[in-house]
């Protein structure tokens, strides 16, 4: 990372002060450790030997639902100020536009980062005071936080564009809480259907399939190999969305 | 003496329109260069050109004497502090806090800040959040913020503007007293033309996009040199004669406005106009104001 770069994050750091960024990622990881608590707390004898499945079964889908709303929030957090004290045509006088866009991106995903990470604390934490009956598969583990991480990141380059483009915050936010729902409904879509909707992609590499008996009522969890040429494509893709994110709000007119 | 700004007809187009029209701009060294034109002129767009902040269609420039392109264009505008349009600050943040940012992102030591908010005079606030500033001081900690890292070019967007008289004059002090003591030269837009008499020592005056004058101020005040007012008894009667002898003259507010400056030719056409008949009230060298030349360079009468 060039000076110039190691310069403008810093400038991020001193620019995020008393905004109280920190707040959003731990207050949605607070209410995920509530709704696993009372998720785990009726958990049955019987199902603790699948306990992590279920947990990689249910969380992605939590993701779905709160992930896409906690990033406008930090996107929004993080550019409205620029909006608001009209600084573009100052900043870009001293970096260039891709640098900040790259900088504020990077601020961004920070914390996001720390919201990974303490799902990957509470999972294993979960087990171990659930006594969950087999052990924690770490290639598992792995696989649900890069997915997590990834589509995130996806989405926060989305979200920046958008909070860095309009005018008032409203229309991101919209946008971030319309996602939430959209991913949401997207599990229920018809397959090529579900792959356009991009905030759905939370749930969208399953480690774990669920089967409901109707029959006995008893559920099920089973294990399925994680989709590794597919969450590749994905990959690539976001990498793509993300530079032409850059190119559109790079053009702004200041 | 050496440009620290020098274009080559510089254009910016949007559709169809010229917004910036072929502006071969030139400020010299160690100037107060007064960027002078109405609203909607093309000012803040040069400005913004000159910054690389929009693409010029068509044109180059230097700066500091350096062909700027995209590879050089920040090395050399962190020689430069700019100041475009509304001030730019963070409304969360303490005015101090605001120009450690700034600081940051121009690689210049903290010390500097209590030195530039010195200048400005605004070490008592600096630890007020900006959002609980007037505009004046807003303003002020823009141009702080310019000044930070002793730049030798400012570029300064009617920095005036939507100051009340107090912060006005202030302001004005402030710029005229940066080339003397720390050797910037600066360019500071204005559409009013009393201000730029004030504290300019050159001027450039743009209209449509177009540079319409360019010069130092006081040969915009030569213009002004060359006018005796005439009362007649008979105007009509004397613009015939003026005709005849060739001098370029106008009716204007019921007196006879000529074009002459030697004393000699003066008698001679007022000695002209007796022996014609005419009678003569009053003859008096009238000063064109400013708003006069203006007038005269543009056709069009200008907001004051
Ligand atoms: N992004 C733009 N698109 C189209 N027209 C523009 C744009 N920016 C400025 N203009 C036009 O260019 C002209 C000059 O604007 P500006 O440079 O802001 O004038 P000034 O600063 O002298 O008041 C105005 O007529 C304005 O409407
Ligand atoms: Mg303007």
């Amino acid at each position: 990372m060039n000076s110039s770069t190691m310069r403008g994050l810093k400038a991020e750091r001193k620019k995020a002060r008393h905004r109280k960024v920190w707040l959003v990622p731990l207050g949605f990881l607070f209410f995920e450790v509530i709704w696993m608590l009372w998720q785990l707390s009726s958990i049955k004898e019987e199902e603790r030997i699948t306990g992590y499945l279920m947990l990689f079964y249910q969380l992605p889908i939590m993701n779905t639902i709160l992930l896409p709303a906690m990033i406008s929030v930090i996107a929004s957090r993080l550019c409205d100020m620029e909006i608001k004290g009209d600084t573009l045509k100052l900043l870009y006088t001293l970096q260039r536009p891709s640098s900040f866009f790259d900088c504020k991106f990077i601020t961004g995903i920070k914390y996001l980062l720390c919201f990974t990470i303490g799902h990957g604390i509470l999972i294993p934490a979960a087990g171990q005071i659930f006594h969950f009956g087999s052990p924690l598969k770490v290639s598992m583990l792995a696989a649900y936080l890069a997915v997590m991480l990834c589509t995130g990141m996806i989405l926060s380059a989305i979200q920046q564009t958008l909070s860095l483009m309009s005018n008032s915050q409203i229309m991101p936010l919209a946008t971030g809480l319309a996602g939430s729902f959209l991913g949401l409904f997207s599990l229920f879509f018809p397959a090529p259907a579900a792959r356009l909707i991009i905030w759905g992609y939370f749930a969208a590499f399953p480690c774990v399939k669920m089967n409901w008996d109707r029959t006995t009522k008893i559920t099920e969890f089973y294990e399925v190999p994680f989709p590794l040429s597919g969450f590749f494509i994905f990959t690539v893709t976001g990498i793509l969305i993300f530079i032409i994110c850059r190119t559109i709000a790079v053009k702004k007119e200041v | 003496m050496s440009s620290v700004i020098m274009t080559d007809s510089l254009t910016k187009q949007y559709g169809e329109k010229a917004v910036v029209n072929k502006l071969d701009l030139k400020v010299p060294s160690g100037s107060i260069y007064g960027f002078l034109g109405p609203n909607g002129a093309g000012k803040s767009t040069t400005l913004k050109l000159l910054l690389g902040l929009i693409k010029p269609t068509e044109g180059h420039m230097k700066l500091l004497g350096r062909e700027v392109n995209t590879e050089n264009r920040l090395a050399i505008l962190s020689q430069t502090g700019s100041l475009i349009e509304s001030p730019a600050y963070y409304g969360h943040l303490s005015g101090k806090e605001n120009l450690r940012i700034i600081c940051t992102l121009k690689d210049v030591p903290f010390k500097e800040i209590d030195k530039v908010l010195e200048i400005v005079r605004m070490t008592k606030q600096q630890n007020k959040k900006v959002s609980k500033y007037s505009l004046g001081m807003k303003q002020r900690l823009g141009l702080a913020a310019a000044l930070l890292g002793a730049p030798k070019l400012l570029l300064l967007d009617e920095p005036t503007n939507g100051l009340d008289p107090a912060g006005i004059q202030e302001m004005r002090e402030l710029i005229c007293s940066l080339p003397e003591q720390y050797g910037m030269s600066v360019v500071v837009s204005s559409h009013l033309l009393s201000e730029i008499d004030q504290m300019a020592t050159h001027a450039g005056i743009i209209d449509h996009g177009q540079l319409i004058f360019q010069d130092s101020l006081s040969s915009l005040h030569e213009h002004s040199k060359s006018r005796i007012i005439l009362h007649t008894d008979n105007d009509s009667e004397a613009l015939k004669i003026l005709k005849q002898l060739n001098i370029p003259a106008i009716r204007k507010d019921g007196s006879l406005l000529l074009k002459v400056q030697q004393d000699a030719l003066v008698a001679k056409t007022i000695a002209s106009l007796v022996r014609g008949g005419i009678g003569i009230l009053r003859v008096y060298e009238q000063q064109m104001s400013l708003e006069d030349i203006f007038l005269h360079l543009t056709g069009k009468q200008v907001s004051l």
